[in-house]
């Protein structure tokens, strides 16, 4: 277990070395914000639509953004590159397991996110635009719960992205496709409750709300208590298929590599 | 007791047909026409605790490919292996707490970090007790003179530091066998000589069990006392080095500098290499008398300088592998032969 630790520090002192880049992203962060505001603005001026007002949207905005910043989907990037470059092998020769060793590294990177941009972007675009307070005091918990469930969620996805390379060598079709699907189906762009119903049941049947659109809306008490535990449980579910259709695959993932050498 | 054991093990790999072109894109999708290709085939060898034995072949030999099933990443197609007891790809990160890698052409090392992080990180991940690994940390950083570098980050070392590193790194744990695959590539003579010495040093004070693939023979001669060849997958030569040059002895090459041009001469039991008027190369057949031919040739000619050139280790590997290719030519030769 020190060892997963020990990496994870490592990691996140290896995203220091790069801390000069952090202005830039969260400029680009704020920009982004300003822009979908903007836009919300235009679209709501000051009526209210499904009780959502424009207030509300600056609230989801910043949340959504904020989130996107600690959501561990491009592990992939990591995979492709140690296939691509052969790299994979120095994983494989030490006693270490690559699935643990992955998250542990993704969590490091994201311990630096949190710390650098994703709390300098949250209280720069509160200062800003202004950002609600959490509903009620009850939904803090939820809240904390629904986030880690969103990065247990992504980094899932992202990893079965990734063990797909070990048969098609690239995924860019794939990490195209299903990052289209997250921008969409996570509401983070346009929230859930201004899809139509068709949609909002083919959204509900995904797990991509978790990334974005059931901590916002737990935080904007917008969901009732039952629906609350109700998306907390179906999200532990997605977690668990996810990781075990993810040991499969790489259990398989290993198996050809020991045959067919990669 | 053998620490390391291979018996008749062949290793195929499929390789799927690959048209060409736009349209043969399409068939590559639905192809399922695949040729086999022996990377290894049917290689049986055994080495002891303690002994640094040295891997050689050409590329695609098959070096890279028992390395990997050395380290449990592949599995043969056919054949047993061990390693410490153990079958490699069943146990593998069990086998691999107890084995260090230096693939000269990776890296084990974190490229922003000081090398100092990545070997604090290998402690955690090898489990390695604090006063072991700061013995050994202090003797490897002395040994192989790391005090200047140690705290820099690895991207601003010289290739020369960061394999030195490399090698550290990949001893702090105090490993039974230590695989290293080309690990003096692109060194200059000093950095190669540092590391040969620093094995030597290991392997024998340690017993740690060297296995060594390079293309510089020298790395060999001063390390591994036993070499294995492998040609086209198969294991050609498993013996000592000593043993190969006796075996392999061309004879000598004798370079003559003449005071004037002279025509192509002849000399029995030599032939002419290399023939640049002035200067001509001769290659003397084993017991050769060369003193005797030499100074009957001195009469008639005079002669200025003469150098002999011991054959190397690499003459006489050179010669090898243009005796197996040969013999593969000749073998195909023959079957075409036969086909008509």
């Amino acid at each position: 277990m020190m060892a997963y630790f020990s990496q994870a520090m490592k990691s996140f002192s290896r995203s220091m070395a790069y801390r000069a880049e952090v202005w830039i992203q969260i400029g680009g962060n704020i920009l982004f914000l300003f822009i979908q505001i903007s836009i919300w603005k235009a679209l709501l001026g000051h009526s209210m639509t499904n009780g959502v007002g424009i207030q509300e949207m600056v609230t989801y905005s910043i949340l959504n953004t904020s989130l996107s910043i600690i959501l561990m989907t491009h592990v992939y990037n990591q995979v492709d590159e140690s296939l691509r470059t052969g790299g994979i092998l120095m994983h494989l020769v030490k006693p270490l397991r690559y699935p643990l060793f992955l998250f542990a590294d993704e969590a490091g990177k994201n311990m630096y996110s949190l710390l650098f941009e994703l709390i300098p972007t949250l209280l720069v675009g509160a200062l800003l635009f202004g950002l609600q307070p959490i509903s009620e005091s009850d939904h803090i918990i939820p809240f904390a719960l629904s986030v880690i469930i969103a990065m247990f969620i992504s980094f899932g996805i992202g990893y079965l992205i990734a063990l797909i390379a070990f048969w098609f060598m690239t995924t860019f079709a794939l990490r195209w496709t299903v990052e289209g699907l997250i921008k969409v189906f996570s509401g983070s762009l346009i929230p859930l409750w201004f899809f139509p119903p068709v949609w909002i049941d083919v959204a509900h049947m995904l797990p991509f709300k978790f990334l974005g659109f059931v901590p916002a809306a737990i935080y904007m008490g917008k969901m009732s208590s039952t629906e609350i535990y109700e998306n907390l449980a179906i999200g532990l579910f997605w977690i668990v298929l996810l990781y075990g259709l993810g040991s499969l695959l790489w259990w398989k993932a290993l198996r050809r590599l020991a045959i067919q050498g990669g | 007791m053998d620490i390391i054991s291979l018996q008749s093990v062949t290793k195929e790999y499929k390789q799927y047909k690959r048209y060409q072109g736009f349209w043969g894109s399409f068939r590559n999708l639905v192809t399922q026409e695949y040729t086999i290709h022996r990377a290894v085939e049917d290689v049986s060898f055994s080495i002891a605790k303690g002994e640094a034995v040295g891997l050689l072949g050409q590329n695609g030999a098959g070096k890279s490919t028992i390395i990997k099933m050395l380290t449990g990443i592949l599995v043969p197609t056919s054949g047993h292996i061990l390693v410490r007891g153990n079958n490699p790809h069943k146990k593998r990160r069990e086998n691999n707490r107890h084995i260090g890698v230096v693939f000269g052409q990776r890296s084990q090392l974190w490229w922003d970090l000081p090398v100092i992080d990545s070997f604090d990180l290998h402690r955690h991940i090898y489990k390695i007790p604090l006063p072991l690994y700061k013995e050994n940390f202090d003797k490897y950083v002395e040994l192989l003179g790391m005090e200047t570098f140690i705290s820099q980050p690895v991207r601003q070392l010289s290739l020369g530091q960061r394999m030195r590193a490399e090698i550290a790194i990949s001893l702090l744990h105090e490993p039974d066998i230590l695989f290293l695959d080309e690990p003096t590539i692109g060194l200059d003579i000093l950095a190669k000589d540092r590391i040969r010495e620093f094995l030597r040093t290991i392997n024998q004070e340690k017993k740690v069990t060297i296995i060594l693939t390079t293309h510089d023979m020298k790395d060999i001669e001063e390390i591994c006392p036993r070499l294995l060849i492998l040609n086209k997958g198969k294991l050609v030569y498993d013996g000592e080095v000593k043993h190969l040059k006796d075996q392999q002895d061309v004879g000598k090459r004798v370079t003559i500098e003449f005071a004037d041009a002279v025509p192509p001469v002849t000399i029995p039991e030599a032939q002419l290499m290399k023939d640049e008027g002035k200067r001509k190369q001769y290659q003397f057949s084993r017991d050769a008398s060369v003193f005797e031919h030499l100074s009957k040739l001195a009469s008639r000619y005079p002669i200025v300088d003469v150098k002999m050139h011991e054959n190397d280790i690499e003459d006489v590997i050179r010669s090898l592998y243009q005796h197996l290719d040969d013999e593969d030519s000749r073998d195909l030769s023959e079957k075409k032969v036969a086909r008509i």
